[in-house]
């Protein structure tokens, strides 16, 4: 959504510059630091803050007669979601239109919560390409903890709008899987905005991009090294070892200030380990570029030798040969549905391994890593439901809505907030003209925080990138 | 029983000789919903007759020989086997396992005189597994050479047997790899002039008595004679308007028989497609921006292609969809429905037209005298949820078995 009056609307919010959101503080010691001394002794942990802020919708929408696929499993048919200033307020059958409301009649149509990919990198690796805004990846060392991806993003992306005309309403993109340690990356609400901070997801946690295998030791073998996975894993421990120390050092600070010690020695700011002490106390959520069964198992030992928790696996292709682990471990699998076999570490890649997992009990979801399929995870979520059928693994369409929906939500730490179509959620909704596991449906409507961001047949809805105007006509893309 | 099978494609033939048993047997699909594809359409109930992996029959009132091996259709759909139209099938296993490689020419002697055919790998794991999800022969093609002839792609059967080669492909051409777009055109011109030039003093040449200026050497430009004489078709990889413009004068020009790949910004040029008679390979997937040349990529794509009567074939490109991801093929033609194109063209621009803009004979819709590839689905053919049945590759119905396959069976109930 990019005409004239949008841009006006995000500008007059980016002028109020309010800060939506209360400081997210990365170290475990600053959290709910709220006395003087406590203050001037932290730093600030949220000096880019989110300056989103929903977009202007009605007080009241009513979607009605719809089947709707609520994100948490369930599947109901004819039922209606009643959206109250941004915020789902009911979801079921027989709910009245309050007085005002804008209803949609949504008969012949489903609904589902807005589509949420875990792993992207759109305006990383901008489009239209070539080295001056392929920002995605920090490649001159190893270990680069201290890059945030959110300063690569180019705001002018086309591939934001596309991905919301695909139902994609929260996005985490990271940065690449050159490094070990690749740096922070940030979620995302897919509207359009001028600046990065206009789009950050207010309150999610941040993240940590990992990556284990080929990758790095592909790049850095004849660059100083890792040149082996050995050596990977010593980059990360020793990557963690000093991790721990900056966060005692600090941790140790701060008790000095507590206790009112005169003499208490600031020790000096280190951005890497900024982020890697954010991951030990629990405040930045891994994610882990991680295809193989053994490597995967390695990196949940790591992350018990050093104290923190893996939120996700992504890709994961052989996610299927440790299920069970998974599962116990409560990790995520973030994987593709057919995307196998391009690299030795990818050749195990089975069609079912999306199934295997979820029937498993372990957490799966399908992402994309790619700026055309962020545009379909429904149908991937399909292709992958569809393979396990033929195995003799069956699901319900709205246990397969769960991959692409909640549990992405609950990998990036936002499933308090959306993922699913529940009371008091973010209203972000797609209204799509048929099934969504359909190979030809496609979607009608998209609502982010109940603001109608995207609706196929109003074209003043179109966005269009600013790289695009004057390129071409809005909407030929389509 | 040994089969000898000749095919003509364009200049050159060549004779595959079948070491592995065809099948002998007379095979029955009955009961399906048969879309042929061809004149006949779509048949309910019908029966598609196959002898010597030939289709004999395909009708409502074909009466089934005592012997023949019966596969029951009724509920399902039958349709011919996708064809992907810019694959590297059989040329590649894992492409960032260099060796496992063979479609690249880059760093040897040969550009234009670089032919795939004889690094074709039939046992490749790849195969079998695109077989699974429908695909049955293809174009399997070169990807890259030092310059922008990137050699002559060659027609396969998915059949896994020593035998796979079906027929020579066409002449695979890079204009990016030409330099700039001044650079890269006036390179072209050039080359194309200095074939014509060292097919009529060929002889002086090869004695030492000829220029010494040629741009590419005599391997290279003997393998280019077939395609100045508009004998092999020149499959161009083209992305933009402005370049597909250059690309139809070049035809009218120097007589080529031009088919270009890629062409997202094919929609806005299509009324002069049609004139000069030029068939596209499309990816219905383009709709970003990912250089300043296919600012116009479209999802409608495909409909206005038809709506303006330019013929088309659907390849998924990028991200394995020439290879491991080659399955995708159905799902990219599907997008090109979503987006207005009508079902039917959809499924002819992965079956029955890229045998066509190839030249591949004998091979397409289900019709009497075409060669038995053929699925059955249990659903329709291009939704993503639909899965294959039977694969039958020269009338031989395929284990739907791949190394993947035996790899979840292992790990099933782990």
């Amino acid at each position: 959504m990019r005409d004239m009056k949008m841009e006006g609307v995000s500008i007059s919010i980016f002028r109020k510059a309010a800060c939506m959101t209360a400081a997210v503080s990365m170290f475990a010691f600053a959290v709910g630091a709220a006395d003087d001394d406590m203050n001037k002794s932290a730093f600030n942990k949220d000096p880019y803050p989110s300056t989103y802020e929903p977009r202007p919708s009605a007080d009241y929408t009513l979607i009605q007669n719809a089947t709707v696929l609520t994100g948490t499993g369930e599947q109901l048919d004819n039922a209606s979601i009643l959206i109250e200033k941004g915020k789902i307020k009911a979801v079921g059958q027989n709910i009245e239109a309050p007085a005002g409301a804008i209803v949609v009649d949504a008969s012949g149509k489903w609904v589902t919560p807005g589509i949420i990919d875990v792993h992207s990198h759109l305006g990383a690796w901008g489009n239209p390409g070539g080295a001056l805004l392929y920002d995605g990846n920090e490649m001159v060392r190893p270990v680069t903890a201290d890059v945030w991806v959110e300063h690569s993003l180019w705001m002018q992306e086309p591939g934001y709008a596309r991905a919301l005309e695909g139902g994609v309403t929260t996005l985490q993109i990271l940065p690449g899987s050159g490094n070990l340690i690749g740096g922070r990356g940030v979620t995302l609400k897919n509207v359009y905005s001028t600046t990065r901070e206009g789009m950050k997801f207010p309150g999610a946690p941040y993240s940590l991009k990992m990556a284990c295998g080929e990758n790095p030791k592909r790049f850095y073998g004849t660059r100083g090294g890792p040149s082996t996975r050995m050596g990977n894993q010593a980059g990360y421990r020793k990557a963690w070892i000093k991790a721990q120390s900056y966060k005692e050092s600090w941790d140790e600070y701060e008790a000095d200030v507590v206790a009112g010690k005169e003499d208490a020695k600031k020790p000096t700011r280190d951005l890497e380990l900024d982020t890697l002490a954010g991951v030990l106390s629990g405040e930045i959520l891994v994610h882990n570029h991680c295809y193989r069964a053994d490597e995967m198992a390695t990196m949940i030992n790591m992350s018990k030798e050093f104290g923190y928790k893996i939120s996700t696996f992504h890709h994961a292709v052989e996610a299927y040969k440790i299920k069970d682990l998974l599962k116990d471990e409560e990790i995520c699998s973030a994987m593709w549905a057919d995307w196998w076999g391009f690299k030795m570490e990818a050749f195990d890649g089975i069609e079912e391994n999306v199934p295997m997992v979820a029937k498993a009990g372990a957490c799966a979801i399908v992402h994309s890593d790619d700026d055309l399929g962020i545009q379909r995870l429904n149908q991937e979520a399909a292709k992958a439901w569809a393979d396990g059928k033929r195995a003799g693994i069956d699901f319900t369409k709205g246990e397969v809505m769960t991959w692409i929906t909640l549990n992405a939500a609950k990998a990036i730490g936002v499933a308090d907030q959306t993922g699913s179509l529940e009371e008091g959620k973010m209203a972000d909704v797609v209204v799509w003209n048929g099934d969504p596991f359909n190979s030809y449906t496609l979607t009608d409507k998209v609502y982010i925080d109940g603001a109608l961001m995207f609706d196929r047949a109003n074209p003043d809805t179109l966005r269009q990138g600013d790289f695009e105007t004057g390129y071409v006509t809005k909407g030929a893309h389509q | 029983m040994k089969t000898l099978k000749k095919y003509c494609v364009a200049a050159s033939c060549f004779i595959a000789v079948a070491t592995s048993p065809l099948t002998a047997d007379t095979v029955a699909i009955t009961g399906g919903t048969v879309h042929t594809l061809g004149s006949a359409g779509t048949l309910e109930n019908a029966t598609v007759l196959i002898k010597d992996g030939i289709i004999k029959e395909v009708g409502t009132r074909v009466s089934v020989p005592a012997d023949a091996i019966v596969i029951n259709a009724k509920g399902q759909v039958v349709a011919p086997g996708f064809m992907h139209p810019d694959s590297i099938l059989g040329l590649s296993e894992v492409s960032a396992v260099a060796h496992t490689n063979a479609h690249d020419a880059s760093d040897s002697i040969f550009g234009a005189a670089f032919d795939v055919k004889y690094g074709l790998n039939y046992r490749s794991i790849v195969i079998a597994d695109n077989r699974r999800n429908g695909i049955t022969h293809a174009v399997s093609n070169p990807s890259g050479a030092d310059g922008m002839f990137l050699g002559s792609g060659v027609f396969v059967s998915l059949n896994s047997a020593p035998d796979m080669a079906i027929g020579k492909g066409p002449m695979v051409m890079d204009l990016s790899e030409g330099g700039n777009r001044s650079v890269a055109w006036a390179r072209l011109r050039r080359i194309l002039d200095d074939v014509k030039d060292y097919k009529r003093n060929r002889s002086a040449v090869q004695k030492g008595k000829g220029r010494t200026d040629y741009l590419l050497t005599a391997i290279n430009m003997d393998a280019l004679i077939p395609v100045v004489e508009g004998k092999q078709i020149l499959a161009m990889r083209v992305d933009s308007e402005v370049d597909i413009r250059q690309a139809l004068v070049l035809k009218a020009d120097y007589g080529l028989d031009l088919v270009l790949i890629g062409a997202s910004e094919a929609w806005r040029v299509a009324e002069e497609l049609v004139a000069a008679d030029v068939a596209v390979v499309i990816d219905p997937q383009d709709n970003l921006p990912r250089s300043f040349d296919v600012v116009w990529a479209s999802r409608s794509n495909a409909a206005k292609l038809k709506a303006a009567g330019v013929k088309f074939a659907i390849a998924p490109a990028g991200a394995g969809g020439n290879h491991t991801a080659a399955g995708n093929i159905a799902q990219v033609a599907a997008m090109a429905v979503a987006h207005g194109l009508d079902w039917e063209t959809a499924m002819q621009a992965i079956t029955v037209v890229p045998a066509d803009i190839f030249g591949l004979e004998g091979y397409g819709a289900l019709e009497a005298g075409n060669v038995a590839n053929i699925a059955v689905w249990d659903g329709d053919p291009l939704q993503v949820t639909s899965n294959t049945t039977h694969v039958l590759v020269d009338g031989k119905d395929m284990p739907l078995v791949s190394r993947r396959t035996m790899l979840r069976d292992k790990y099933m109930n782990r």
